[in-house]
């Protein structure tokens, strides 16, 4: 299908055929909303079951208790969700209507005139000055660049609306009396999408294309599916339990339990702990980046505690690990090696001499740098060029060369113009033929203005450069180059040229111009023509350049890998480069630690044979101490993941550590898939829009807000200024709020199981009738307010100061494997409550017997005993109290008095004077005592049996931190800063030997202080990764109970 | 939450969870400390509350099975209305009782804490006169022919009937059965203009009647019988003796026994009984914290114990798994 989009023509039949540019994301009509929402409600499970429960209860001969209070807190908790529903929608409908109705200026018959962005139809022009927001996708007609525009007429063929927002093939044909006939051809390049902003013109002007909903960006908005964390599973599981519980209850005794009722309370409040988790993420002032003055956001508030719960870490690398500020240091220039000495090219005194006495080869080389891009020069006014580049490299090169005198110094329209020295050359730029991700280089092709040559410009990867190669040329010498630089870890591409002749052109620019519109598979057709045209070059050189480290990285990969966490490097540089980098960050170990094995091939039986062979080492060597980490790279992967998954699946499960390297977007989302069909918790990091796919995919996205822009951390749960954030964001943010939620959601189950427990009891002295014990609005206060209160503080609580977690990361171990929440700590506070509510049920009935059995006598000393005993829980599970959590325990049980209290004066109500009547009472004051000491004791002597004697890691730390033993130092953090300058000087003596062994020698040499230090806990790191393995067949079978 | 809110604004170590914080940790001290601060105040107040309830004298007759004539089955002498049902039994002070006696009557497998009985009542018919048709939740015992039940349900219905004459060394003594009921309920749970109408006028009889004349506020026996006890076995007062009682003396009881619990197999008892600070004989409370104290104490002994032969010290960093041979526990 495609759309004929008629350009400023109102009467065109087409006008009333597309939407208008009224563009809504609501959710809800008015009237739409109350059946929308409730149905949405109740299409879930749980909520289905309440209802179910809530009608049951309507039926008065089977209640035990007064429907109010069950259909009350239904109610209420429906009403909080749909109101924040329709706060959402109105909020969403507000935004709405301000987009709708900004003002646009539209061109009509040559005049602007006024009007709200809703009223734009498809065909209408739109002008817009700097700094407006795009109303809608327009195909741009012209800027304010000086080569202006009129009206014109014209169609525009383009296709339906899709989401793909960097395709867009259409093709424009103006009418009569311009141009006859001619089509030409629009690319995405020739769009400005809804949304965006306009910069650095001072007008545009623009035809409408996708307006409304229909837009790019309409089409390709959705609400993301929700994430669920482990631990709401595990929840969700044990809630199906303790149902299942309940309806045996029901169906052998015949009373509704209360348990229900309890787990909506417990949703709210895990709700408002969970909003709370991600606000201390957002203000934590550690996670502030100082540098951009950005801080930490968690976009998504519910998944903290899977942060707690990670095995795996995808993290892409530039711009992730590295700063993305890409500096040029080395090229090779025919065959001749500059910077190897000072490490900076710019410095070397040869090079300097070289350009200086015009060496023709160094002249083509920067000529190359300076212009084979799309880098833009401003002049500013102080008369320097600035230069504004999409990318780093592409920037790197221009600078570097203009420091090398040769500075691209302006371009207009297809003019540029350069200067050497103080010579300007002026080159017309005929065409220029793209970068892609397939093609891994890019071209252009100019004409030089002196003597009208016409030249083939380009630049890219050595594989994608080096075969093009005339055949004369020896291009051993650049391989070598190529090679030993990305052993530097350094960035490198390589710089080719050749001289056109102009039939040659002509012939190839007619088939160019055609690719280029046409509106079926035009990205492979126009890869095609380029193919056509690169060839027979004569490669100039290569050039090196170098992406810093961030600060802080290799401690963060180090710290998270003690904490058991598997890192998986995916990136789209050559493998070198990766491999470097990986070790330059501690990702892997030298040898003869590490171990690095490769997959690669290059037909398909190679790949599967390599994959067999890697296969089988790391089976062998995963019971040695030895790290070992595969490497492959796009092509093997994807012939593994499509004809070997099974095996490449095994190797991912036995491997801590893998590099990816010339991986493609999808591969990278491929992967995070994969290892989450394994059952493993996956967080994705990135920076870039290439990563954007990884980190929807991933159980947790983290995008670094950086200077690729914020594709990334918009697509993402949580947006971080520096890697080194990282670890804060999992040890400290991660593992409190897996803790917390651990001990809030089993909390929760141990009170209402507590009350259910003492109902069940009463029911065998009741005849089995189903009375309940407890009055309605007691129960209702229960579990609103007694119980809620003191442990919704306990998201404050901190079992070990951040200090010791980021001393002992290997702590997170208790998290990963879900030891604070799993069956056995269930079965653990399942335990808890049926001791407690026999301890306050027997004591109840016998204390209150006789003449002082009067029902709600009784049963408000249950409940007074209930209220005082989860006090008294809260306060053991409790391991730092603020003033906070004192407040909230405390406050509540004389809250629980004072309510009652009031009720107590009510004549009207049930418990008239009741509670002023028990607390008159010595007897009630030494049941509660009673009941107390018989609860409390034992669980006190429990605990301080197993923490003395059994004590689990977490509290040995406990008990060395306060009590300020010699928190030991064994395998801190080796506090040492290093830079990738020490690296790159001390690896640079090395010489590369041959292709296939480039990395050896590189890793038997450890040169870097931390590394032999880190050799030195060689015994503990053998122990860590045996444990880590423990760990994760530990979590699979948990996963599989 | 309000008060966090506060703490957002006004502190900013909120925000960094940063707040000053006490922790605590059981160490040895703290425990055996504590275990032996609950013996020390739990085998005191143990004692004492088994001496409260020794010093508190009872007298405790069972009569269900002594009221009984040999000639007919029990529950047709007590559904009959022709038979005597005037019954005599002695019972000996032992020890000396002061001043006021409460008389109970207590009685055995009586579920009044059943779901279908406890919620048969109408409070607000009991309240207030012009709720009289307020009924709804009273069946079985809700109307007549003539109009509504007052007081309907049945509870009300089971009234309890027995009465018991007391005559103390060939004296009649006074029962005292005024106030025998929370002066609360006989303010504001019963009116006081509110009458018994069709009260026990239908074909079975549950128990008691009401006069007709009293309104229901002074109808203690009543309102003492509303207030629903939560456990099967359950005693009532029934009014106070006055006067003390000295050892050896005699106490000639003349028992009405006209409650049927002979059809469920209840059984009926009749209870003397002085008070103290922990109220009727109850052994229970003081015997349950001579156990728990005990238990604290002997804990406490064991882990001194453990600690003296076993010591081990707290926060060894050699017990972290990852500096030892075997990984995890």
């Amino acid at each position: 299908m495609k759309r004929y989009v008629y350009i400023n023509d109102d009467e065109s039949p087409t006008q009333d055929l597309y939407c208008d540019n009224r563009i809504s994301n609501r959710k809800y009509t008015v009237w739409n909303f109350l059946p929308k929402n409730l149905w949405e409600q109740f299409s879930r499970f749980m909520n289905q079951y309440f209802l179910l429960i809530a009608c049951l209860q309507l039926w008065s001969l089977i209640t035990p208790v007064n429907p109010a209070s069950t259909w009350g807190p239904l109610i209420f908790i429906f009403a909080v969700s749909a109101s924040k529903e329709a706060w959402d929608d109105y909020n969403r409908f507000l935004s709405d209507k301000k987009a709708n109705e900004k003002e646009v200026w539209i061109v009509k018959h040559g005049l602007k005139k006024p009007s709200r962005a809703q009223d734009v139809r498809v065909g209408d022009i739109v002008w817009l000055r700097e700094n407006d927001e795009v109303p809608c996708d327009l195909v741009v007609l012209g800027t304010s660049d000086p080569q202006g525009l009129c009206y014109i007429e014209g169609v525009i063929e383009c296709p339906n609306p899709d989401k793909d927002i960097r395709r867009f093939d259409a093709n424009l044909r103006l009418f009569p009396p311009f141009i006859d006939n001619d089509v030409c051809p629009l690319t995405i390049k020739n769009t400005v999408l809804q949304s965006c902003y306009l910069r650095n013109t001072e007008w545009a002007c623009g035809v409408a294309v996708y307006t409304g909903n229909e837009t790019k960006l309409g089409m390709s908005r959705g609400i993301p599916e929700p994430k669920l964390t482990a631990m709401d599973a595990m929840i969700d599981k044990l809630t199906g339990a303790i149902f299942v519980f309940q309806l045996v209850v029901v169906v052998v005794l015949g009373i509704a339990g209360n348990v229900w009722k309890d787990t909506e309370a417990r949703k709210v409040s895990l709700d408002l702990v969970k909003s709370l988790y991600a606000k201390f993420i957002d203000w934590d002032v550690e996670m502030f980046d100082q540098e951009t003055g950005s801080s930490s956001h968690a976009a998504n508030t519910a998944i903290s505690e899977d942060l707690g719960q990670v095995e795996y870490i995808m993290t892409d690398k530039t711009g992730t690990l590295t700063e993305n500020k890409m500096v040029f240091r080395r090229c090779c220039i025919s065959g001749t090696f500059y910077g190897n000495e000072s490490g900076d090219a710019l410095k070397d005194v040869r090079l300097q001499n070289a350009v200086a006495s015009g060496s023709p080869d160094v002249i083509r080389f920067l000529t190359v740098m300076a212009i084979c891009n799309t880098v833009i020069p401003v002049q500013s006014k102080n008369g320097n060029v600035l230069y504004k580049a999409q990318s780093q490299d592409e920037e790197a090169l221009v600078q570097a060369a203009a420091k090398l005198h040769m500075v691209l110094f302006s371009k207009s329209g297809n003019l540029l113009e350069i200067r050497f020295n103080a010579s300007a050359i002026k080159y017309e730029v005929l065409d220029i033929l793209e970068f892609t991700s397939d093609r891994k280089r890019m071209s252009v092709v100019v004409r030089d203005t002196r003597d009208d040559k016409i030249f083939l410009l380009s630049k890219g990867a050595d594989e994608a450069i080096l075969p093009c190669a005339s055949a004369g040329q020896q291009t051993r010498t650049l391989n070598e180059a190529a090679d030993q630089y990305a052993q530097l870890g350094l960035r490198t591409l390589c710089l080719a040229w050749r001289e056109l002749k102009e039939d040659e052109y002509q012939e190839w620019s007619l088939m160019f111009r055609e690719a280029s519109s046409t509106l079926v598979d035009r990205e492979w057709r126009i890869a095609e023509v380029c193919q056509r045209l690169e060839h027979d070059l004569e490669v100039l050189g290569v050039t090196a350049i170098e992406d810093r480290l961030q600060d802080g990285v290799p401690e963060t990969i180090e710290m998270l890998r003690r904490a058991g966490i598997n890192f998986w490097m995916l990136t789209g540089d050559k493998q070198n480069t990766a491999i470097q980098i990986a070790l330059s960050c501690n990702f892997i170990s030298p040898e003869p630690k590490g171990q690095l094995l490769l997959i690669d091939g290059k037909t398909e039986d190679e790949v599967c044979r390599s994959l067999e062979r890697v296969l089988l080492t790391m089976r062998i060597t995963s019971s040695e101490p030895k790290d070992v980490a595969f490497v492959v790279d796009g092509w093997a992967l994807e012939i593994a993941l499509k004809n070997h998954r099974k095996d490449f699946t095994e190797l991912a499960i036995l491997s801590r550590t893998a590099i990816c390297c010339r991986v493609t977007p999808s591969q990278k989302a491929q992967l995070v898939e994969l290892l989450k069909s394994c059952d493993y918790r996956t967080l994705a990091i990135g920076d870039g829009g290439n990563d954007v796919r990884m980190i929807q995919q991933a159980d947790i996205g983290v995008g670094i807000s950086g200077r690729e822009g914020l594709q990334a951390a918009r697509a993402a749960d949580y947006s971080i200024g520096k890697f080194r954030f990282l670890k804060r964001l999992i040890l400290v943010h991660g593992r409190y709020s897996y803790n917390r939620t651990a001990f809030l959601s089993q909390y929760s189950f141990y009170k209402s199981l507590l009350i259910c427990f003492i109902q069940i009891f009463f029911s065998f002295i009741s005849g089995v009738s189903g009375t309940s014990l407890f009055n309605s609005v007691s129960l209702m206060a229960y579990n609103v307010f007694y119980t809620s209160i003191p442990v919704l503080v306990s998201v404050l609580d901190k079992d070990l100061s951040e200090k010791t977690v980021m001393q002992h990361p290997q702590i997170l171990f208790y998290c990963q494997a879900g030891r604070l929440l799993n069956p056995s700590t269930f079965a653990g506070w399942f335990g808890r409550s049926l001791f407690h509510a026999i301890v306050v049920f027997i004591i109840s009935i016998n204390a209150f017997a006789y003449e002082k059995s009067e029902m709600e006598e009784v049963a408000m000393v249950a409940l007074s005993g209930c209220i005082w005993l989860q006090a008294f829980v809260v306060i053991i599970e409790t391991n730092s109290f603020t003033v906070l959590q004192h407040l909230a325990i405390w406050g509540n049980l004389i809250g629980f008095y004072i309510i009652n209290w009031i009720v107590s004066t009510i004549p009207s109500s049930g418990m008239y004077t009741i509670m002023f009547r028990l607390c008159s009472q010595p007897s009630y004051w030494i049941t509660i005592f009673l009941i107390v000491g018989a609860g409390m004791g034992p669980i006190l002597a429990i605990k301080y049996f197993r923490y003395t004697y059994t004590p689990s890691k977490i509290n040995t730390l406990q008990q060395a931190e306060r009590l300020g033993g010699p928190i030991l130092s064994l395998g801190n953090i080796d506090p040492q800063q290093r830079s990738m300058e020490k690296e790159v000087a001390a690896l640079s003596i090395t010489q590369p030997k041959s292709r296939n062994s480039v990395y050896e020698p590189l890793l038997s040499e450890s040169p870097s202080g931390t590394r032999r230090s880190f050799g030195s806990a060689a015994p503990f790191e053998f122990f860590q990764s045996q444990a880590s393995r423990l760990s994760s067949s530990y979590s699979r079978n948990c996963k599989d109970n | 939450m309000a008060i966090s809110f506060v703490f957002v604004v006004t502190d900013s170590r909120f925000s960094q969870q940063e707040l000053p914080a006490c922790k605590f940790i059981v160490t040895p001290t703290v425990v055996i400390s504590t275990f032996v601060a609950i013996a020390i105040v739990f085998i005191p107040l143990g004692l004492a509350s088994l001496f409260a309830s020794d010093n508190v004298v009872e007298i405790v007759h069972r009569y269900d099975d002594l009221c009984l004539p040999e000639s007919s089955t029990a529950v047709q002498h007590i559904q009959s209305k022709d038979s005597n049902k005037t019954c005599a039994a002695k019972l000996a002070v032992s020890k000396a009782m002061k001043g006021p006696i409460f008389i109970y009557y207590q009685l055995d497998n009586f579920y009044q804490n059943h779901r279908r009985y406890v919620k048969s009542r109408s409070d607000k018919q009991l309240k207030y006169k012009a709720d009289a048709d307020d009924t709804d939740s009273c069946s079985p015992e809700a109307t007549t022919d003539k109009g509504p039940i007052v007081p309907c349900g049945l509870v009300a219905w089971s009234l309890f009937n027995d009465t018991y004459k007391f005559v103390v060394q060939n004296k009649v003594v006074d029962v005292n059965k005024k106030n025998i009921a929370w002066e609360s309920d006989r303010n504001h749970k019963f009116g006081s203009d509110v009458y018994p109408q069709n009260f026990q006028s239908g074909g079975l009889i549950g128990g008691a009647k009401l006069e007709t004349s009293k309104p229901l506020s002074e109808q203690e026996d009543l309102i003492v019988w509303m207030r629903t006890a939560a456990l099967p076995t359950f005693r009532k007062l029934y009014g106070r003796i006055e006067g003390d009682l000295q050892v050896n003396d005699n106490i000639e009881v003349v028992v009405e026994n006209n409650y049927n619990t002979y059809s469920f197999g209840g059984k009926k008892w009749l209870i003397l009984s002085t008070t103290s600070w922990i109220g009727g004989k109850n052994e229970f409370i003081g015997i349950a914290y001579l156990t728990i104290g005990g238990l604290c104490l002997f804990l406490a002994i064991t882990f001194i114990l453990i600690y003296v032969l076993r010591p081990r010290q707290l926060g060894d960093p050699s017990y972290l798994s990852w500096n030892k041979q075997s990984p995890m526990p």
